[in-house]
């Protein structure tokens, strides 16, 4: 029965990924004999099929859950799932709702094939570059962090000038902190259930094994920041938040969290470390709600909390953080479907994203009323 | 004798309508004038200046410094001299002119390694246009020469209507 689920799993992803090349840009040209066209001229078809599969995703998940909870699933079933996962979404067409990848890919070219500032140069002034031909920012110059732009220097370079072999050393790369990230976490909480959360977290898994988005790298170095913090290695540590914070900056908002911890450990004073992680979590949700401000929530703005899950015991928090990856998803749904970001689209998206959230909260405050009321009574 | 008067009318034209000042005109955009010597916030400019050359690394980004400090000094000069500050004025006139003929040598050494620089030379190419309009403004406001006597030093004498024309030949060149 396991291992027939665990088929069903796998068969699943690789719909996943057949399904992401359904969203090839038509000027990709290393990739035309596999544009459909179907994301086109099918906006419907698609987004439906989009849903279902997100769905499917979650019932996953929770089956998962259920199922490491129960220790019905031991560790061997961990990991059948973390590698069957990273192969076969290793395969999937990374730029299927996002165009990130090609920035990646363009700043890194700017920097170590054109030997250009890319925080001075935009992409666009290589003219007939053949990148300019499908990607969506060009008109920008650098947005992410030195080093970063330092790292993709390792998946550019082993490109080898081959724009497919290029595209597809950042997915591995990406992968190799999820991957990196995983084990860390397990180093640190030491129980599958837990990370399972994090680990096999639909929303988490869709945006840095497909889409390929840079968040893990960063959310990587801040818990091995953590992690060295938690074993009072005080200057790696420091040295560990400045290269995360260099990487896309918003884990500035751990310093606080950070610089309170340290002061603890520096007086050899007893921290209580559920209590840290849950404020780390905090901080990254309050920097995820504010870039509303800058610009609007992406949904894999959402990793940034996300990894904290395995240390997280608050079960409102919990709940909401995973209504939260819920919702998110949905967020590609108006666009995928009407095909404009302007209109109904913001305000659509915004509903999926607090609408599974507000719902929980309401639950979670129903059942607990209820619980109380009947308690009264007896 | 009416042929002659009205071949005689249009030479007059001519040479009435020649003798106008004549603008080059382009839409290129200068800056703000910046901070100007004598504020602590010039000395400030002039380490950011250096910073900055090291910053705007590889040749499209060293392009875009020189063409950037050189409109900057251009304007320094222009609002300096509206202000008789001649000598002050001078040098940042020769500033500019060093920072743009900086310009092209980028581009072409971006073109050897295979870049595409049309569109960095046509903007080059308003630049020049739009750096030639506003020093055939400021050519009509200086004195040709002007001797400069600080206290305490010896006088220079300031050839600014030749400063001017060698700054508007360097601009010609690269038009």
């Amino acid at each position: 029965m396991k291992k027939m689920f665990l088929g069903v799993y796998s068969i699943f992803l690789v719909c996943l990924a057949i399904f992401s090349y359904a969203f090839v840009d038509p000027n990709l040209l290393f990739l035309r004999k596999l544009y459909t066209g179907l994301y086109a001229t099918n906006r419907p078809f698609v987004t439906l099929a989009f849903i279902f599969l997100v769905l499917i995703f979650f019932g996953f998940y929770t089956l998962f859950l259920y199922w490491f909870r129960q220790k019905v699933f031991g560790n061997n079933e961990f990991k059948f799932i973390l590698i069957s996962t990273v192969v076969f979404l290793f395969l999937a067409y990374p730029a299927m709702v996002s165009y990130d990848i090609f920035n990646y890919v363009a700043t890194a070219k700017a920097l170590f094939f054109y030997h250009e500032n890319p925080y001075i140069i935009m992409p666009i002034q290589f003219l007939h570059d053949p990148l300019l031909l499908f990607m969506q920012a060009a008109n920008k110059t650098a947005l992410y962090g030195p080093f970063w732009i330092f790292l993709t220097g390792i998946p550019y370079l082993s490109g080898f000038g081959n724009f497919a072999v290029t595209l597809f050393a950042f997915k591995l790369f990406n992968t190799i902190f999820y991957l990196a990230s995983i084990a860390l976490l397990y180093k640190m909480s030491k129980n599958i259930y837990y990370l399972s959360f994090f680990a096999f977290n639909p929303l988490v898994i869709f945006e840095t094994l497909v889409s390929s988005h840079n968040d893990i790298v960063m959310m990587f170095f801040a818990i091995l920041t953590i992690y060295f913090l938690k074993n009072k290695k005080l200057i790696l540590s420091i040295i560990l938040i400045i290269l995360s914070i260099l990487i896309k900056y918003s884990t500035v908002f751990l310093l606080p969290v950070i610089l309170y911890a340290m002061f603890y450990q520096l007086r050899n004073k007893k921290l209580e470390w559920e209590k840290i992680f849950l404020w780390f979590s905090i901080s990254m949700l309050v920097i995820f709600l504010l870039s509303q401000i800058r610009e609007e929530i992406y949904p894999w703005y959402a990793i940034w909390f996300l990894i904290f899950l395995p240390f997280i015991r608050n079960k409102l928090i919990k709940y909401i953080y995973l209504s939260f990856s819920f919702g998110l998803l949905f967020r590609y749904v108006p666009f995928m479907l009407l095909g404009t970001y302007f209109g109904t689209t913001p305000l659509i998206k915004n509903f999926m994203t607090f609408i599974p959230v507000g719902v929980t909260i309401l639950f979670l405050a129903l059942k607990k009323f209820i619980w109380q009321k009947s308690s009264n009574r007896f | 004798m009416i042929r002659k008067v009205k071949l005689f009318t249009f030479l007059i034209s001519i040479l009435f309508l020649s003798a106008l000042p004549s603008y080059a005109s382009s839409t290129y955009v200068l800056p703000y004038p910046s901070t100007m010597p004598g504020s602590i916030f010039y000395k400030i400019h002039l380490v950011e200046e250096t910073v900055l050359r090291y910053w705007y690394f590889g040749d499209f980004g060293q392009f875009t410094y020189n063409l950037k400090e050189s409109d900057k000094y251009l304007v320094e000069a222009k609002t300096l001299f509206e202000y008789n500050q001649y000598l002050l004025g001078y040098e940042a006139l020769k500033k500019s002119d060093v920072y743009f003929s900086k310009t092209l040598p980028y581009l072409l050494k971006a073109q050897k390694q295979g870049k595409d620089i049309s569109a960095n030379r046509d903007l080059l190419s308003q630049a020049a246009l739009k750096h030639k309009e506003v020093l055939l403004t400021v050519k009509q406001e200086v004195p040709p020469v002007f001797n400069w006597t600080p206290e305490k030093s010896a006088l220079t004498v300031l050839n600014l209507k030749a400063a001017i024309d060698a700054s508007i030949a360097i601009r010609d060149k690269y038009l």
